[in-house]
Order: C-alpha cells, then structure tokens, then sequence
C-alpha cells in the first residue's frame, strides 16, 4: 500500500508539469497556432525561476519571473507566426533554440552554480491546487463559454470566424497568454521538483506534452488523462531504475520511449479517428 | 484604382433589391462597403437618415446588417447550433438549452428544420443557406445582404429561398441580393441595381425592365442572346460503363454511372454540389479509383490508365479549385502553361523544355480570352480570380484536346468571359472532340450545352427527349424527385 502511495504521489509530481504543458499546448493549438516549442518555454521558465528567486532570494519574485518569461516566448511566437508569417514549425524551433542558448548563457554568465541550486521554491503543493483548477477551467470553458467557442471557431477557420465577427488575432494572443502562463507554471514546476536549475533539466517534456495533445486528439480531459498517463510512465521508470519485469531486463530508455510510441499509434488511426483543427498552422 | 466612383444607392424595407454587374463593376466593393469591412475615401453611409460609421463587420452587426457570402461561413467541424450563435452568444456561459428553445422559435418562423447537435459537415448546400438566413435572424439583422445565394442550389431549392426572403422582406427586412442570374431578378425581386465599371448606371422598378433592356444595361451595349447551334454528334468518344467510385469518405460517391459522349457534343452535368461530380471528374482524369466498370475512350479502355496517359491522349480539365489544382500561383504564367504538357511536344523537345515553345503557348494562351495580366514573367498570384479562370480555361483548350472536362468553366466571369469560354468549348466540339461541362447553373447549362444529364446522389439520369430542355423536369431530377 504504501509503494502504491508513493507510486501516486510519484504520479502527480512527475505528471502534473505534463497537464500544465500540455494544457498550454492545447489552447494554442486549438487557436490554430502549432505549437512545437512548449519545450522552450518550459526551460526558459524554470531557468528565469531559479536565476531570479536564487538572487532575489523571493520565491515568489522567481515565480513571476518564470511566468513572465514564458508569456515572453509565446507571444514571440505569435509574432513571428502571425505578424511576420514564418512556418509554424520553424518559429517554434526557433523559440526553442533561443531558449536551449539563453538558458545555457544566463545560467553561466549571469550567477555561481552555489547559488543556483540553493534557490528557494514555493510550495509543490500551491502548484497542484493551481494544476487542478487550470485543469477543470479549461476543461469547462472549452465546452460551455463563449471564449471555448470562440477558439475552437478560429483554429477551425480564422476567415470565416472573422466573417462572423470575431477577432482571429485577438483570440490568438488570448490563447498564447495563456500557454505562456501555463508553461510558465509547469517550468516553475519542474525548477521545484529539481531543486535547482541544470543545463537542458526539461529533457523533452514540453514534447512529451506535445504529444498528449495529440494523442488526445485536441481534447482537454483527454490531453490531462494523457499527460498523466505519460507521468505514471515517467514515475514507473523511476521506480524499476531498470529492473527486470516479469524477468526481462527493461532499459530506462525504453520506457523513456513509451509517450511516442503511444502517439504514433495514435496518429495511425488504430485508436479511432482524430483529427487537428482544421486551421493548424495555416498562416 | 477607383473602384466606385460617386456610387449612389439606397434600398428600402420590404424589398428584394438586386445588385446587377460585370466582373469588376464594383458590387463586392459596394457590399463590402455595406457591410464594414471596406471604408470609404468620400460619401457617406446613412441607415434610418442618420449618418453611420462601421470601422468592421462587427459594427455592421450591432447595427442590425448582416450578410451571406457566396462561400458560407459555416464551419464544419461546430454543431449546427454553435454556427447559429457563433459571434452572437447571448452570454459568456453558453446555455445551450434557451439558445436551442430559440433556435427552435426561428427555424419555425421560416419553416426549417435542423438538427441543432449535429456537425455542420453534414449540411446540403441548401441547408447550409438556410442556416445562413437564419444566423442573420438570430443576430436580429433588418439589412440582409446575399451574394449570388442561388449559386450552389438546385432550381427548386433557389425557388424556395426566394420565397423566405419574400417572406422576410414582408415582415420589414431590407434585403440585397447581389447575382448574375436575370431570370431570378424578374421573378422574384423589386428594384434592380446596375453597376458598370465602379459606376452607377440606374436603380429601377424591375417591372419597368425587360431581360434584353437590363443585360443591355449590364453589358453596355446589346447582346446577342447566343442560339444554340444544331448538333450532330458523331461516334462515341468517350463512353462511361457502370462506373462505381468511392468519395473521400469511402461513401459510394458514384453509384453504377453510364453515358456516352460522342465527337463533337457538348454535354452538361446538372447537380447540387456534392452529387458526384468531383468524384467523375477525377475518374474519368485517373486520379481517382474506378473500382466496378469500365470506361473507353474512342473503343479503347482507359479505366486504368494513369493520368498522364490520358493528357497524351487528348483529355484535358479546368479543375474545380483552380488555386489548388489548376495553377501553381508562385510560379509565372509561362511556367503555368507547361503544367501537364510538359511531356508533350512542342514543349517538350527531347527530355527537356522549350523555353521558346513555352513562351508563345503562354502568350497565346493569355490571347485567347483576353486575360488581362502584367506580363507573362509575373507569378499567377499577380491574377485575379475571374482572369485566373481565363488562364486555366485557355490552357485546356489549347492544342487540340480530344476530351475537355470543364468544372464550372464559367466561375466567377461575367457575360462576355462566359460566352468566350463556352465559345471555345463549341470549338472543341467542332473539331471533332467532346467537351463534359459540370455547373450548378442549369440555365447556363441549357443555354450553351447539346444535352444535359444529370448527376444526384451518384446516380446519373438523363431527362426524357421531350423534356429534355425542359427546366422543371430537370431541376426535379437534380433533387431527386420525379422519377
């Protein structure tokens, strides 16, 4: 029972920067923006937590820091996707190659290593309240406001939304608001499960979000359901380290695997039909 | 470039008014105007003889102006429901039980019925423009602007859309039909508009008009109503055996179809959107599967045979998204002319391309119907739509095409561009080749086609020959009634 209490708790730790990634990543696909680079903003607000609070000493200075520099990156995004119309895969790289660097400079340049793994951190379990909240408003407002409808329209069909009276781009900076709020929690997330900041520390979660959405097939419940479920992997693998199951030897790596697999099959059809927003990525 | 100069135009309560012109005549800019989405460098906008200004179509909305597109802006993947209210939610919390109560309470009002749950993708063009009056009620619109709203409508369908506006405009509404069929104008609307080159040139009672008078009008000098010359097919050409074909969605998309073509007819394919058409189209091309039956070209089968065999042996197709599939608009309209004959002399000269056979096809091509572009160097994106269509109707005839199958030649050209395309297809004809014509314009069909059979629900059925012009029997095949 008791390996079954850590192994939840395990769960929720290692999931939850996953649902809030993964819910910053459904809003903006959902508004038709592809999102490839959760990935960056997830390192660049982790980063800017652990520099700010370690020198300010506040957490929640460090916070704010993280939220605001992820808001930073998702609205470049919109810029460089809307306003200067680059191809929406190469804007999300860039914004991950700016943040791989960035984080790689500021971490060296800007403050000792001593310093930065001694950061203080707000409390893990603030971040599941807000986790859980993010979660359930998403979730209701998709289906039931007027902003749900108004995101699904655009990511549908900005032209013929905008025929209808609504404001495309104003719905998209909406929306990327809030992927950068939420990527910016789950970076901070991340920054107080570690302890302290390290070189590339996101190892590829903003992806694996990425790929619940998908394997979601742009749902909001079911992006959470998988966001867990790749954390419970996550969680698993930590608990084997390796171990054999059912006496075969299973390497770290192929669980490490597990998410992307589970969206290939997703993306074959073999778990029922799902299709994007019909908008993705048209510029 | 001035697109309405000192345009005057005022419509009133409890009329059809229709808005009359060519290509260019400025009746998108005028209703653009109408609706917000275009200002105005001098005059004013007056509604109930206040002087109003709408920076975007939201503020045309809170005025109560609302309009349908030629394009629906339906989005296919919302309930029906949430494509009534989308942009007109009644509150920041969706209730979707006193929205569905008062979309109920509409669609009474008009005689329609939805299913409001269900996806709009499953909408026939019919109900997808009923759907489209009935976002303007909602939004409780008393200015109803409609462009061509009859163009994808089967004939009855577009009778019983006129008899809603009627009925609406009974009620008080002001409604603006914008559309190039005059036969609709004389049956069903008031006053008439005419725009000719961004100007005005008269608003009348549409008793005091006759069809001649008001094409005279249109055009700016008298026309000649074309009269259809005899026709005597030869042998068969292109003969279509109990062809079976699967749609996108793996739906039997032709059911068993037959017919023949012979040299030197022009046959037209009467439908609603969605019947087929695409889908034999795209067979008789070889870009889509033929998976029961056979198809012949001159008494040689061809069921098979790729597409690029069937270029050589003289098909040749206006496809029906001339953006996506008829050009490719970055390259130049010299590159543009070589799509699909780049394998067959005189551009292909031995393995590779003759620039200089390139270049005069091009220039004859852009000849043929007048396209008005600025030199044939530019990227086809520099054309608009209706000269686009005129390069790419060119392009198809040019040569000598065996077998053309035209998708909508006509799209988006006025009178002259529509008598020089169909022109040319008789040329086909009067070479020796045949020409299959796809449109949801059974007038024009009538008008300039040998025969006209019709496609609905991929079955194919072909009028009785003592009705086989005749109007109301065809239009009941379309629907799928009388037989």
């Amino acid at each position: 029972m008791n390996d079954f209490l850590t192994f939840a708790m395990n769960v929720v730790a290692l999931g939850l920067p996953l649902v809030l990634a993964a819910l910053g990543g459904l809003v903006s696909e959902r508004s038709g923006i592809m999102n490839i680079a959760l990935e960056g903003k997830l390192l660049g607000a982790a980063c800017a937590t652990s520099l700010v609070a370690a020198s300010t000493g506040s957490p929640i200075l460090g916070l704010g820091a993280g939220l605001l520099t992820a808001t930073i990156l998702s609205l470049g995004l919109v810029w460089l996707t809307q306003s200067l119309r680059i191809d929406h895969v190469v804007a999300g790289m860039a914004i991950n190659l700016i943040s791989l660097g960035g984080t790689n400079f500021a971490a060296k340049a800007l403050i000792d290593q001593n310093q930065l793994s001694g950061a203080p951190t707000l409390a893990k379990e603030m971040y599941w309240g807000l986790g859980v909240l993010a979660a359930v408003v998403i979730i209701v407002g998709f289906a039931r406001t007027r902003p749900g409808l108004h995101l699904f329209a655009v990511g549908e069909d900005p032209h013929k939304s905008r025929q209808m009276g609504l404001s495309p781009i104003r719905v998209r900076v909406g929306a990327l608001l809030t992927t950068g709020i939420l990527c910016g929690l789950g970076g901070a997330l991340i920054l107080t499960n570690a302890g302290g900041f390290t070189d590339g520390m996101t190892a590829g979660r903003g992806f694996i979000a990425l790929a619940a959405v998908i394997l979601a097939g742009w749902r909001p419940g079911a992006a959470v359901a998988a966001a867990l479920a790749f954390g419970a992997i996550e969680a698993l693998r930590i608990q084997l380290q390796g171990a054999p199951v059912f006496g075969v030897e299973i390497p770290t790596e192929a669980w490490a695997s597990l998410p992307y697999i589970a969206t290939l099959i997703a993306l074959t059809g073999f778990l029922g039909k799902t299709s994007p927003p019909a908008g993705l990525g048209r510029i | 470039m001035r697109a309405l100069d000192a345009v005057d135009f005022s419509a009133l309560p409890g009329q059809i008014h229709a808005l009359v012109g060519e290509n260019g005549a400025g009746k998108t800019t005028l209703m653009r105007v109408l609706y917000g989405a275009l200002d105005v460098t001098s005059g004013t906008v007056l509604l109930d003889g206040n002087e109003v200004s709408m920076p975007n179509s939201a503020a045309a909305i809170a005025r109560g102006i609302g309009m349908v597109s030629q394009h629906y802006s339906i989005i296919p993947a919302l309930t029906t429901l949430d494509n009534l209210m989308l942009g007109a939610e009644p509150s920041f919390a969706l209730d979707r039980k006193a929205a569905t109560e008062r979309a109920e309470a509409l669609a009474k009002q008009m005689g329609f019925s939805f299913r409001w749950t269900d996806k709009a993708e499953a909408l026939s063009p019919a109900s997808a423009q009923k759907l489209e009056i009935l976002k303007l009620l909602w939004r409780e619109a008393r200015i109803m602007i409609l462009d061509e709203p009859t163009a994808m409508l089967s004939p009855l369908d577009a009778d019983a859309l006129y008899g809603s506006l009627k009925r609406l405009a009974n009620e008080g509404a002001t409604i603006i039909v914008v559309t190039h069929r005059l036969p609709e104008v004389f049956e069903f609307c008031d006053q008439v508009t005419v725009l000719r080159g961004g100007k005005l040139i008269t608003t009348q009672p549409v008793p005091e008009l006759t069809p001649a008078t008001l094409a005279e009008l249109i055009v700016g000098r008298p026309v000649e109503i074309p009269s259809l010359p005899e026709s005597h097919p030869g042998k068969e050409l292109l003969s279509v055996r109990e062809i079976q074909v699967k749609g996108d969605r793996g739906d039997d998309a032709l059911k068993s179809v037959s017919f023949d073509l012979h040299a030197g007819e022009v046959v037209g394919i009467a439908g609603v959107d969605g019947n087929g058409q695409k889908e034999l189209f795209e067979a008789l091309m070889g870009l889509r599967d033929v998976y029961s039956g056979e198809v012949f070209l001159g008494g040689i089968p061809i069921t098979d045979a790729a597409p690029v065999k069937r270029l050589e042996g003289g098909f040749r197709l206006i496809p029906e998204d001339r953006h996506h599939e008829g050009v490719i608009e970055e390259w130049s309209l010299t590159d543009n002319v070589g799509l699909g004959l780049q394998n067959q002399p005189p551009i292909a000269d031995r393995g590779r391309l003759d620039r200089g056979a390139l270049e005069r096809t091009a220039s004859a091509v852009a000849e043929r119907f007048r396209t008005k572009h600025g030199g044939l160097d530019q990227p086809m994106a520099s054309l608009s739509g209706g000269n686009q269509q005129r390069f790419v109707a060119a392009r198809a005839i040019s040569g000598e095409p065996k077998v053309v199958l035209a998708f909508q030649p006509a799209r988006g050209l006025d009178l002259a561009g529509i008598a020089d395309v169909y022109a040319a297809l008789r040329d086909v004809s009067r070479s020796g080749g045949g020409v299959l014509v796809v449109s949801y314009d059974l007038e024009e069909l009538l008008t300039h086609c040998d025969r006209v059979i019709v496609l609905c629900h991929g079955h194919l059925a072909e009028p009785d020959a003592d009705a086989a012009r005749d109007r109301g029997a065809i239009g009941r095949l379309m629907v799928g009634v009388g037989e």
